[in-house]
C-alpha cells in the first residue's frame, strides 16, 4: 500500500497534520496505537501561559514574537510566530466545521477553572468552559453554584471552592455547592458510585433524562446565575443538549475539567477524526508502527505490529507519537530512546538529572523537555547521524519545551503538526 | 497546654511500641502511646516483612534464631490475618560456597527449625520462576508479615481496651523530676498543640531515634545506624520467600507480599545525624537488581514500582562507645539501674518478628516497677481481625451481591473485622482505589477507627495508592473523602494531597525509568497540568483541626 503521506500517531498533532494534508487532496493514512493525550487533557488548548519566571502571560502572540528570537530550538521557533498563529486559527476553523466552537479572548489568554479551583491561562476553550456570557455574568459578580452528582467519586466541589474563594478574581462572588442525584438509568448491576465521566456523559446524551435533570439542577442551584458542573455533559449530543439544558433551567451551565477520561478532550478527538475521515483520510486504529526502512536520506516504508510483515510506503512520513506517556519516547535504566526508528534524542545521560528533587518543583521536571532532536525543517537524524529528509517530527515528541511549565502543550502539538503539513506541501509543489 | 496523667507512657508507634501498648492494656494498665509521625512509619514500615523462621540467623546467631522460630509459631496463631504462611526456600547458586548448605541444616537442627532438603526439580515445581541453575534447595517455615496491618491491629486492640493514642505528636523532651523521668512534653505536629503527659513509667520504644530522645533526659544511648534498601517489583514473581543459601550479604532475598514482590537488601553505615535524610543510591539499585536476577531471572524484565530504605537500629549495650559491643539482639534497658534515672526503660533492637517478645519484656519490667498489672497474655490472645479463622468461601456467600474481589481484598486486609467494614450498600463497596480494591467503606472505617490523619496514613492502613499506578486517581478521591467524612477541612485535604504526592515521589524517583517514568509524566500532568496543585497557596500551616 502506498500513500502520499503516512502519519504515525493519531493524537492532536498527527490529526491536525492529517487534516491539513487531506484537505489538499493528498492520500493520507494515520496509524495510531490507542488513546492519545487528548483523552486525558483539560480540553483547552494552551498556547503560552507562563513566562520563564512562572508569571502569567496575558498576550501570548505578542510574547511569542520576542520569545522565538531568543529560544531558537523551541518548537514555536521552528514554526515561526506567524505560522503558529495561522495554525491555531486554522485549527479552530476545522473544529468549527465539526460543530465544536472554541472560544478565544481575542489576542489574549483567558483563565479556565481547574478541578481544584486554581486558574490556568489558556488560549482556546470550548464554549461550555468559557464564553462572553460567562465573562459578563462573572463581571457582574453573579452567584455561582458548583453542582455534582451525589456519589460521583471523581469530583469534589469543596476542594475547588476553597481555592476559588481565595482568588482575588472571585472576591465578592458568592459560591455555593449543591448535589443532584442520578436519574434512574442504566444497568442495575453496575454500581453508580463507580461511574466515570463517560458513563455520566451517556446520561446527558440521552434526551429523555434532560427535563428531570434540569429540574434538579435548577433546584440545587437555588438562585445562582451559573451552575458549574464537572465536564461530563455529553459527547455526541453535547451541543444541542447543553443548549436545551440552559433553556430549561434558565442558568448558564458551564463545565470544569475533572479526572480522566476527559470528556472535553474526547469531543475534540471525535471532531478531528470525523473531519479527517470526511476529507478521505484513512485512520488505522489499534495498530503500532514497529520499525521502518531508511535508505539514504529517506524513510521508504514502515511496518506495523498487525501488518503481517507488509510495509506501508509513502512519499513522506510524520512521526507524532507523543512523549513517554504515549510511547513516543521510552526510557531505560540509563538512557532515553525513540523506539520506532531509534532516532537521535535529546536527554541527559545521568538519570539523577532527569527529574527535580520535589514532585512539585518550581523549575519543572527536565524529562518533560526531552525528545527527538530535529533541524528547523522538523527532520530528525538517525542514531548514526544521518538526516531523514522526508520524515517530520511533531507534537509532544519534540524536545526543548516544557508543556506544563510553559502552558504550551496543545499549542505546540497543533502548530508543529500544521507546520509539518506545510513543509510537506511546499516540498511537493 | 493540655495535661494528661496516666499509668504508663509508650514512646514510638512502631511494632515494638504498639505491641507494648497492647500488652500493658491487656494487663489492665492504663497507657498512652505517642508517635511523632504515623503508626508503622519508622523502621517497622521499612523492611521486608519477612516472617523469619530463624534460618537466616541459625549459623551466626543461634539465640536470635531460637527467638524467631518461637515467635513465628505464636504469630501464626495470634496474627493470622497479617501473615501469609508461604514457606521459604534457601537455594544455592553455582557460584556459592556449597558447604553453607550443610552448615545451615545442622544449625537449624540446633535451633529447632524444621529444615528439609528438597530436590532441585521439586523446588522449580514450587517456584517456577526460580533460576533453573540452582544446585540445591532447602525448605524452611519462613512466611511474610504485613507490618502495617500488624501494628495497626495492636493499636486497635489497645484502644478498644482503653488505651489512648496520639499520632503525629512528637515527644520533644523527657521531663525529669529529680532522679526520675516523670513525664513527656509533646507537640502535635499538625495542629501545633502542646501536651504534657505524666506517668509512673515511660517506655522508650522509639527505635533508632532513641539516642536523640534519651539525650533529652540526660542519658547516653549509642546507636549504630545501618541502612538497608529494598525494591518493589510490580508483579508477584514468587510465592515462597526465596533466600540465597550463603553467608548473609547484599541482595540475597526475594519476598512476596500481596500483589508484589520485594528484593532485599543492602547494608550501608550511615551517620547518626543523617538518619532522617537517607535515600536509596543508584549503586544499591544496581546491586539489588543484579543479585535479584540471579535468584529469579525474570526480575530483569519486571517493572520496579518503588525503592525505599530503612535503618537498622543497632545499639551499644553497655556504656561502651566504640561499637565493639553492638548487639543485634533484643536490648532492654532499665535506666534506673544503668543510669540512675528512675521511671524510664528502653526497649530496642530485635526484629519485627520479635516485637511481641520485646513488648512482653518491656511490659514485665514496667509492671514490676509500677507494682501493678497482670501476667502477659499476648501470646495467646488473638489480635483484632484474627479472632477466628475466616473462610473465604463463606464470606463471599455472606456478602452475596458484593463483587468477590472486593470481599477477598477486604478479608485479606482486615480478617474477621470485615464485618465492621463491608455492607451490602452500593456506596459502601464502591471502589476508590482500583489497583488494590479499596472501597469507600474501607476508607470510612479507617478514617473513623484506625487513627488516620492524612492520605499517607490511609495508605498504610488500606494499601490505597500502593498498586501499579501509585495513586494516580485515588489520591484525589481520598482527599475528597476526608472532607466528606469530616476528617479534614478542604484546605487540609488539598494540603495532604500535596504531601501524599511528595511522599510517593520519594519512593519513585530512585527508580524513575521505564513505566515508572511514564506513570509519573501522567501523574504530573494530572496534578500540575490539570489541577494546578503546585500553585495552591495554603492558609497558615498550623490551622486548627
Ligand atoms: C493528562 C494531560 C493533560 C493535558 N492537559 C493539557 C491542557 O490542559 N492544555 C494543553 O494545551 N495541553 C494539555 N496536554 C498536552 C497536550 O494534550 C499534548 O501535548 C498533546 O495532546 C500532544 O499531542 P501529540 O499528538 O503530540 O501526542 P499524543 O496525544 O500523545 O498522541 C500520540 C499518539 O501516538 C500513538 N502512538 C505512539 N507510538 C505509536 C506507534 N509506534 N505507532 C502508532 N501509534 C503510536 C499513541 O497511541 C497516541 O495516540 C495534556 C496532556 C496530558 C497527558
Ligand atoms: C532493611 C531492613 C530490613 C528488615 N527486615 C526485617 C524483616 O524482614 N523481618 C523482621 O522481622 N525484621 C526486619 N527488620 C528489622 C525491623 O524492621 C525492626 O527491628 C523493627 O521494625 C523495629 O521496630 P521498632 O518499633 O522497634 O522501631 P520503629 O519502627 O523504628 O519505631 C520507632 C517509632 O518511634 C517513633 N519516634 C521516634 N522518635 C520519637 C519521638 N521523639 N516522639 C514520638 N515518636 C518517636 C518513630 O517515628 C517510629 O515510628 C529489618 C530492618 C531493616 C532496616
Amino acid at each position: 500500500m502506498r500513500y502520499d503521506c503516512v502519519i504515525i500517531g493519531g493524537g492532536l498533532s498527527g490529526l491536525t497534520c492529517g487534516i491539513r494534508l487531506a484537505e489538499t487532496g493528498a492520500s493520507v493514512a494515520v496509524i495510531s496505537t490507542g488513546m492519545s493525550a487528548l483523552h486525558f487533557s483539560s480540553g483547552s488548548i494552551d498556547l503560552f501561559g507562563y513566562n520563564g519566571e512562572g508569571r502569567t502571560v496575558y498576550r501570548p502572540f505578542e510574547f511569542l514574537d520576542e520569545f522565538v528570537g531568543s529560544n531558537p530550538r523551541h518548537p514555536y521557533a521552528l514554526c515561526g510566530a506567524r505560522q503558529v498563529r495561522e495554525a491555531l486559527f486554522y485549527f479552530r476553523g476545522q473544529l468549527d466545521l465539526e460543530g465544536i466552537e472554541l472560544y478565544n479572548n481575542d489576542e489574549s489568554n483567558h483563565f479556565h477553572v481547574t478541578t481544584l479551583g486554581t486558574l490556568k491561562p489558556t488560549f482556546f476553550s470550548q464554549r461550555s468552559v468559557f464564553n462572553e456570557k460567562i465573562r459578563l455574568a462573572f463581571e457582574k459578580k453573579s452567584m455561582i453554584a458548583a453542582l455534582n452528582f451525589e456519589g460521583y467519586r471523581d469530583f469534589y466541589p469543596e476542594l475547588a471552592v476553597i481555592n476559588l474563594r481565595r482568588n482575588v478574581l472571585f472576591r465578592n462572588i458568592e459560591i455555593i455547592t449543591g448535589k443532584i442525584v442520578y436519574p434512574d438509568y442504566g444497568d442495575p448491576q453496575r454500581n453508580p458510585f463507580e461511574y466515570r465521566s463517560v458513563d455520566i456523559a451517556r446520561i446527558f446524551d440521552t434526551e429523555r433524562y434532560l427535563e428531570e435533570l434540569a429540574v434538579q439542577i435548577r433546584n440545587a442551584a437555588s438562585g445562582a446565575a451559573f451552575a458549574a458542573m464537572p465536564a461530563f455533559l455529553g459527547i455526541s449530543n453535547f451541543k444541542r443538549h447543553h443548549k436545551l439544558l440552559q433553556e430549561l433551567t434558565g442558568l448558564l451551565i458551564y463545565e470544569i475539567p475533572t479526572l480522566p477520561p476527559s470528556i472535553l478532550g474526547m469531543r475534540i478527538d471525535n471532531a478531528l477524526k470525523s473531519r479527517f475521515a470526511s476529507l478521505g483520510g484513512v485512520y488505522i486504529a489499534g495498530d503500532t508502527v514497529t520499525g521502518g526502512s531508511i535508505s539514504g536520506e529517506r524513510l521508504e516504508s514502515v511496518v506495523t505490529e498487525n501488518g503481517g510483515g507488509s510495509a506501508l510506503s509513502a512519499g513522506s512520513f510524520v512521526l507524532a507519537t507523543g512523549s513517554f506517556f504515549s510511547g513516543g519516547l521510552v526510557s531505560e535504566f540509563s538512557r532515553v530512546r525513540e523506539p520506532v526508528l531509534d532516532l537521535k534524542v535529546y536527554s541527559d545521560a545521568e538519570r539523577s538529572r532527569w527529574y527535580a528533587p520535589e514532585f512539585f518543583p518550581r523549575r519543572g521536571h527536565p524529562f518533560l523537555e526531552y525528545g527527538v532532536e530535529t533541524d528547523e525543517r522538523l527532520n530528525p537524524k538517525t542514531g548514526d547521524g544521518r538526516r531523514v529528509k522526508n520524515l517530520y517530527c511533531t507534537g509532544a515528541l519534540l524536545p526543548y519545551y516544557n508543556p506544563i511549565k510553559e502552558g504550551s502543550g496543545g499549542g505546540v502539538a497543533v502548530s508543529t503538526g500544521y507546520r509539518a503539513a506545510e513543509l510537506i506541501l511546499e516540498g511537493n509543489s | 497546654m493540655r495535661r494528661i496523667e496516666t499509668e504508663a507512657i509508650v514512646i514510638g508507634g512502631g511494632a515494638t511500641g504498639a505491641g507494648t501498648l497492647r500488652d500493658l492494656s491487656l494487663r489492665g494498665v492504663r497507657a498512652v502511646l505517642i508517635e511523632k509521625s504515623d503508626i508503622a512509619s519508622g523502621t517497622t514500615g521499612r523492611n521486608h516483612g519477612l516472617l523469619h523462621s530463624g534460618a537466616r540467623y541459625a549459623v551466626n546467631d543461634l539465640e536470635s534464631a531460637r527467638e524467631c522460630i518461637s515467635e513465628n509459631r505464636i504469630l501464626k496463631k495470634i496474627a493470622r490475618h497479617c501473615i501469609e504462611d508461604t514457606g521459604g526456600l534457601f537455594v544455592t547458586l553455582p557460584e556459592d560456597d556449597p558447604s553453607y548448605h550443610g552448615k545451615l541444616i545442622e544449625h537449624c537442627r540446633y535451633a529447632g527449625i524444621r529444615c528439609e532438603e528438597i530436590g532441585v526439580r521439586e523446588a522449580l515445581r514450587m517456584e517456577p520462576n526460580l533460576n533453573p541453575e540452582i544446585l540445591s534447595a532447602l525448605r524452611v517455615p519462613d512466611g511474610t508479615i504485613d507490618p502495617f496491618r500488624l501494628t495497626s491491629a495492636n493499636v486497635l486492640d489497645a484502644q478498644e481496651r482503653g488505651a489512648s493514642v496520639f499520632t503525629h505528636t512528637e515527644v520533644e523532651e523527657i521531663l525529669r523530676d529529680g532522679d526520675r523521668a516523670a513525664g513527656v512534653r509533646c507537640r502535635d505536629r499538625l495542629t501545633g498543640e502542646k501536651i504534657e503527659i505524666y506517668a509512673g513509667i515511660i517506655v522508650n520504644a522509639s527505635g533508632v531515634w532513641g539516642q536523640r530522645l534519651s539525650a533529652s533526659a540526660g542519658i547516653e544511648l549509642r546507636m549504630f545506624p545501618s541502612k538497608g534498601s529494598m525494591l518493589i517489583i510490580d508483579y508477584r514473581i514468587n510465592n515462597k520467600v526465596v533466600n540465597r543459601c550463603r553467608v548473609p550479604s547484599d541482595g540475597d532475598i526475594i519476598v512476596p507480599g500481596d500483589t508484589v514482590s520485594l528484593i532485599g537488601t543492602t547494608s550501608k553505615k550511615v551517620d547518626y545525624d543523617r538518619i532522617d535524610e537517607i535515600t536509596v543510591d543508584d549503586d544499591e539499585i544496581a546491586t539489588l537488581l543484579e543479585s535479584g536476577e540471579k535468584l529469579i531471572p525474570s526480575v530483569s524484565r519486571a517493572r520496579v514500582l518503588r525503592a525505599y530504605c530503612g535503618v537498622r537500629p543497632l545499639i551499644a549495650v553497655s556504656g561502651e562507645m566504640d561499637g565493639r559491643e553492638i548487639s543485634r539482639g533484643i536490648v532492654l534497658i532499665d535506666h534506673e539501674k544503668r543510669d540512675a534515672v528512675g521511671g524510664l526503660i528502653t526497649i530496642a533492637g530485635g526484629k519485627l518478628m520479635t516485637y511481641r517478645l520485646m513488648a512482653e519484656m518491656a511490659a514485665d519490667l514496667a509492671c514490676a516497677k509500677l507494682k501493678a498489672g497482670k501476667k502477659c497474655r499476648t501470646h495467646r490472645t488473638p489480635l483484632p481481625g484474627s479472632e477466628r479463622r475466616v473462610d473465604q468461601a463463606r464470606s463471599v456467600k455472606f456478602f452475596t451481591g458484593i463483587p468477590n474481589s472486593v470481599v477477598g481484598s477486604t478479608l485479606y486486609r482486615h480478617g474477621h473485622r470485615i464485618r465492621n467494614i463491608l455492607h451490602r450498600e452500593k456506596r459502601n463497596y464502591g471502589l476508590i482505589c482500583e489497583c488494590e480494591m479499596v472501597t469507600e467503606g474501607e476508607i470510612e472505617y479507617a478514617l473513623k477507627k484506625l487513627n488516620v490523619r492524612d492520605i499517607v496514613d490511609l495508605r498504610r492502613r488500606t494499601r490505597i495508592g500502593m498498586g501499579p499506578c501509585q495513586g494516580q486517581l485515588c489520591a484525589y478521591r481520598a482527599a475528597g473523602l476526608f472532607v466528606k467524612y469530616d476528617s479534614a477541612t478542604s484546605d487540609e485535604s488539598n494540603k495532604m494531597l500535596v504531601d501524599f504526592l511528595e511522599e510517593r515521589w520519594k519512593g519513585i524517583k530512585p527508580v524513575l525509568w521505564g513505566d515508572a517514568l511514564r506513570e509519573v509524566e501522567f501523574g504530573y500532568w494530572i496534578y500540575q497540568g490539570l489541577f494546578g496543585l503546585g500553585d495552591v497557596r495554603f492558609e497558615e500551616e498550623a490551622e486548627k483541626r
